[in-house]
């Protein structure tokens, strides 16, 4: 079998089973139920505090009427960064990589946004149609820029999550493939090109972290326009 | 580029949403963050005024 350095991105099975159930499901785990007798441990304390940031960090630019939203953005947060995180151990496979799974999740909350905008405050969501101050002459074709805009979002959305955990896991299946080959022969080079693999996993992390702020920031963003 | 394949769209759909409302927030849900601890105590007190005779 001749593989290709994209075929990591291919859902795997296993004995007919597809594995992206379990490593949707198996972050999850990641998450205790606390319980309400206020026992708490260093993990949930630690998981509370960086719940309560990112809630904090969110709904500080929402109004009140968006801070019905706080649960379901900050699970989206968690879900996506705990998938993200694990797809980076070695061997394992990245759900977030999939384009579908990007698609599922973006569209139906983009979706959300708009119609909330469009039920709640017609005018002022149709409004965000038209930039203010725009020259008569050029009112035209700026909505139909404006309206292209808004309809590509949950595609920008999704391209974007799958992107760049893809461009991530192929550089750093790259360097490694490199490190490996360039070992017998040129070790100075191998010992390299390794540091510079390790540089890139530390990115990689980070770009896990931020990536699945960056959806979620765009949604509360997009729900800000529309509440 | 397989990861570009919407081949199971629905079924990874349906497991995503799953994992996302039926697992993720009800756990998120169970955490209760409680008051920042503070030095002040919460019953307040009762000072007992007198007068002083030469006023």
């Amino acid at each position: 079998m001749n593989l290709s350095f994209f075929d990591q991105f291919s859902s795997p099975y296993l004995m007919g089973m597809p594995l992206i159930l379990p490593s949707l499901l198996l972050p999850t785990l990641l998450f205790p139920t606390p319980g309400r007798r206020w026992i708490s441990n260093r993990l949930s304390t630690l998981q509370l505090w960086v719940i309560n940031l990112i809630t904090k960090q969110l709904m500080t630019p929402l109004n009140k009427t968006g801070h019905k939203w706080a649960l379901l953005l900050t699970s989206l947060i968690l879900l996506l960064l705990s998938i993200n995180l694990m797809g980076l151990l070695p061997y394992t496979f990245t759900p977030t990589t999939q384009l579908s799974m990007n698609m599922a999740l973006a569209f139906p909350l983009w979706l959300a946004t708009l119609l909330i905008g469009l039920r709640n405050q017609p005018s002022a969501s149709l409004a965000h149609l038209l930039p203010e101050g725009t020259p008569t002459p050029l009112i035209p074709i700026l909505i139909m820029i404006e309206t292209t805009s808004l309809l590509i979002r949950p595609l920008a959305l999704g391209v974007r999550l799958t992107a760049n955990l893809t461009a991530g896991h192929l550089l750093i299946q790259l360097i490694s493939t490199a490190t490996i080959a360039l070992l017998p022969t040129m070790p100075s080079i191998s010992t390299l090109t390794a540091l510079i693999l390790l540089l890139l996993t530390i990115l990689e992390v980070a770009v896990a972290m931020i990536q699945a702020y960056v959806f979620v920031l765009l949604l509360s963003l997009y729900l800000q326009e529309n509440i | 580029m397989p990861q570009l394949n919407p081949a199971p769209w629905f079924m990874i759909m349906l497991m995503t949403w799953f994992t996302y409302s039926l697992l993720i927030q009800p756990k998120l849900l169970s955490f209760t963050s409680m008051n920042t601890p503070s030095n002040k105590t919460t019953s307040t007190t009762k000072p007992t005024p007198w007068t002083w005779p030469w006023t």
